[in-house]
Parts: C-alpha cells; structure tokens; sequence
C-alpha cells in the first residue's frame, strides 16, 4: 500500500483511538522502516508523538495455505501478547490501536516508539555502547525470567500449549512440504529427535528474543519486540535462541546475542526465577534455533515463489545455507 | 595465428556480464535510490554474486552430490534432485552410516555456504575445524 493511501486510512482510523491519550490531529511523517523480512513496519507521527505501526502486507488466508507455516502468531495476537508483557518489569511499547485483515488499514496495531537503537552493526561493536553491553547479558536473563512466569492461562488460543515430540513433527512436516531440500537440516532434525533433553515444564516463551528484536540504549535493554513467533515451551528454547550463531551477527566469541557471556545470562535468569538453567540443554537449543532459522528462510522462499514479496525474500530463502552449516557445527562441536 | 597466453579477450564471458550489472547495481543505481527501493537494489547486487559464485562451483558440488548417491542411496531417480532424495532416505532413517554421511555433509556444506555466503562467520570456524588435505580447493570460500 502506498504511503499516501496508508495515512488517508490511519487518520479516519486513529483519532477515537487516541482521545484522550496522545495530543494530535492526524498522522503525518508516514516512511517505510528497512528490513522486517515477514511484516512491515512503519514509522510516522500523532501530534508530536512519534509511534511505530506493523503491518502484514499479505493476507493471512495465503501464509495459512503453507503446510509448516512458522511465520507465527497474527498481529492481533501479537498485540494481544505485549499488552500482557506490559504487566510486567519488562520493557515492551504501548499498544494504542489493533487492526484486523478486513480493516482499510490492513492487519496491523500502532503502538509507542521506544526511542534506543536496535540494528546490530550499530551497536554490538560501537564503544560508545559498551557499558550497555556489559550489562545485556545479565538483563536479557531477568527479563526472560519475567517473560516466563507470564501466566499461559491468559494468552490467546493461537499460543497454545505443545510437547516436544510435537515440535518435532512439526519441523518435520515443515522439510516436507517445502520440498526435502536440505539433507543437513534433515540430518540435524534426526540429531536433534536423538539427543532430545527431558521436557520440562512449558512456559510462555518469546520465540524471537534475539540480537535485532531488542532496543538498546546506554542502560542496556530498552525494549522487547517482535512477539510475532511467541510460543510455549521449555525455558532454555528462549535462552538458546539468543545464542544462536545466526543472532550473534559476526560476533562469534560473544555467545550471547554475539555481546555477552553464558554466566551473565544465567545468573541474570536465576535472579528472578530462582533457579539456573542448564548451559548444556542451552546448547542444545541452539542447535534447534538453527533448525528453525533454516526453516523460515525456506518459508521466505515459498512465499516469494507464490508471488509475495521482493528480492530480499528471495535473497533470504538462500541464507539457508547459514542454518546448515551452523547445525552441522554445533553438532561435531557437541560430540567433540 | 595462435592466441597468446596474455593476449587479452574481447569476449565478454556470463561472469563478466555479471559483474557488469553488479557494478551498474552499486555504484550507480543504487546511490540514486532511496529507502526501500535503494536496500533492494545491494539485495540485488548481492543476488547476482551468488549467480556467480554457483556457476563456477556448482558443478563441484554437482559431482560430490553424485558420489553421495553412490554411496548412500539404493536405488537412485534419475529426475529427481539427489539432495532430496538423500534428505528423505535420512528421514526414513534408512542411512545408517551417520559418521561418514555427517563428513559428507560437512563438504557440501563448506561448498553451498561459499556460494551463497561467503562471508557468513561461522564459515571460517568451520572452514578451519574442517579442512583436510581430502578437501577440494573448489570448496574454499571465492572472496
């Protein structure tokens, strides 16, 4: 949808939202952020106020029709999520306005701008942000805790409870219906099944807590976003997650998020929750991220195949190669 | 007359058509594009090095593929890919042979990450954990 068209759409849509919540009269300031592979998002501004809108451009009929679709939860089910977390001493943005597919604007919520910065390369190397990296580690670790102990009872039917051996078959029907294309992430499938940990209480995960999802500033974390792959299981999946090589951008040495130290992540996570996570089931997990990365490049390639997105998609379809080589990696280190 | 060794050639080769439009893609187009149109256009710069990078390495990987086949399927479908058939021989766990599989793997995928990200961190590590004299020199990253 073109800007123009977009802004005539929010400013019929916005002003009984923001009565008596924001001063304004009308959106203006509308401009395409870069990146966001699956939704976009968008940035304008209410009055003074600058907000941040995230929108699917596509309908949700078409990533229904693909059998293994992890593309995650609707927006109105995200937003439903981060009002939840907004309950809590995690760092989320207030949700001002939710909008469903069949509304003008199109599936989609507007919701505050934290100001922080959140693009990698700008800040997991700069100095000027090296006192907040110090302290990352650590308040990634409470904040999962608290993201964690986010009553399941209260979210929406969509996040429903799994076990393992489900997931597994989920992963599963997902290499088959994109084709069998990958004898590696097909062998790491195998391994993962083999080596599988015992499974453990599930609890409200964040399933995309990762290095380019959180904002940062000279304190550290400012903001948790994109909940749009949140999902229930064991706790250690999140944790591992934010360790995977593909979410460390180049920054190999640093296993958390590719700027801190499992130690820091651990004790961080024990301080709210009162227990430590296990480092070797942590690992595990990564190895299961990867897996999952692999799967939703190939989603990204069956999506642009169906007609639906621009060369970015079909570029990120090829960094599949990424999640094979880093399974494959992270098993022989495992078994080394 | 016969050609010289560095006699120059005005044949424009498929790699260097490809470049062409590389170079055209950075240094001209997308310096006069904005935001979203402009990212696209480095995408596309960088889509056609993976166009390069698999025509001078796909036939490496083609024939290491074949070999796999040999070693590994029982019966082998002429038209379809191997790479699938391998995956779904794995996933009818009819590949019992994990450590020697698991070296093939490693090859390939040393191989399938040098054409589509070189660069990719991991890549090095695995590179250096890996390499063996058995190791082709076509499996090591283009830069």
């Amino acid at each position: 949808m073109l800007p123009e068209e977009l802004t005539k759409h929010l400013n019929i849509a916005l002003p009984p939202l923001m009565a008596n919540k924001l001063e304004g009269a009308g959106v203006t300031a509308l401009e395409r952020l870069s990146g966001g592979a699956n939704n976009e998002t968008w940035r304008l501004a209410w009055g003074d106020t600058p907000l941040i809108l995230r929108r699917r451009p596509f309908s949700a009929g078409a990533v229904a029709n693909l059998e293994g679709n992890i593309l995650g939860l609707s927006l109105l089910d995200e937003a439903q999520v981060i009002q939840l977390a907004s309950r809590t001493a995690v760092p989320v943005p207030t949700v001002y306005g939710v909008f469903d597919e069949h509304h003008p604007v199109g599936e989609a919520f507007v919701m505050a701008f934290i100001p922080g910065e959140s693009i990698p390369q700008r800040w997991l190397t700069d100095a000027t942000f090296a006192r907040a990296r110090s302290r990352l580690a650590y308040q990634c670790g409470e904040a999962l805790a608290r993201i964690h102990a986010i009553d399941c009872k209260d979210l929406p039917s969509a996040v429903g409870p799994t076990t393992l051996p489900r997931r597994f078959e989920a992963a599963q029907s997902g290499l088959h219906a994109f084709g069998d294309i990958s004898p590696a992430l097909q062998f790491g499938l195998n391994w993962l099944i083999d080596h599988a940990p015992d499974d453990t209480p599930h609890v409200l995960l964040h399933g995309d807590f990762r290095t380019g999802n959180l904002l940062i500033n000279d304190d550290g974390l400012a903001g948790v976003l994109d909940w749009e792959l949140t999902h229930q299981g064991p706790a250690a999946e999140d944790l591992g997650y934010l360790c995977a090589h593909v979410w460390r951008f180049g920054q190999l040495q640093k296993p958390v998020g590719g700027f801190g130290d499992y130690e820091d992540l651990i004790a961080g996570y024990e301080s709210v929750a009162g227990w430590s996570p296990d480092l070797r089931t942590i690992r595990y997990w990564e190895i299961f991220a990867a897996l999952s990365w692999g799967l939703v490049c190939q989603t990204m390639g069956a999506l642009w195949k169906s007609g639906q997105g621009d060369v970015e998609r079909a570029a990120v379809a090829r960094r599949r190669s990424e999640a094979e080589l880093d399974m494959l990696l992270l098993i022989d280190e495992w078994e080394a | 007359m016969n050609r010289e060794e560095d006699q120059p050639s005005a044949d424009v080769s498929v790699d260097e058509l490809l470049s062409a439009v590389k170079s055209f893609l950075m240094e001209s187009a997308a310096p006069q594009l904005q935001g979203r149109n402009r990212f696209n256009a480095r995408v596309a710069a960088n889509v056609l090095g993976i166009t390069q990078r698999e025509n001078a390495m796909g036939p490496a990987l083609h024939a290491l593929d074949q070999d796999a086949a040999t070693k590994w399927l029982t019966t082998v479908e002429k038209d379809a890919p191997i790479a699938q058939q391998l995956s779904c021989a794995l996933a009818r766990r009819e590949i019992t042979d994990t450590a020697g599989f698991f070296d093939y793997l490693k090859r390939r995928q040393l191989l399938v990450t040098a054409i589509n990200n070189p660069k990719y961190a991991s890549r090095a590590v695995a590179e250096q954990r890996w390499q063996s004299a058995e190791l082709a020199p076509a499996t090591r990253a283009q830069q």
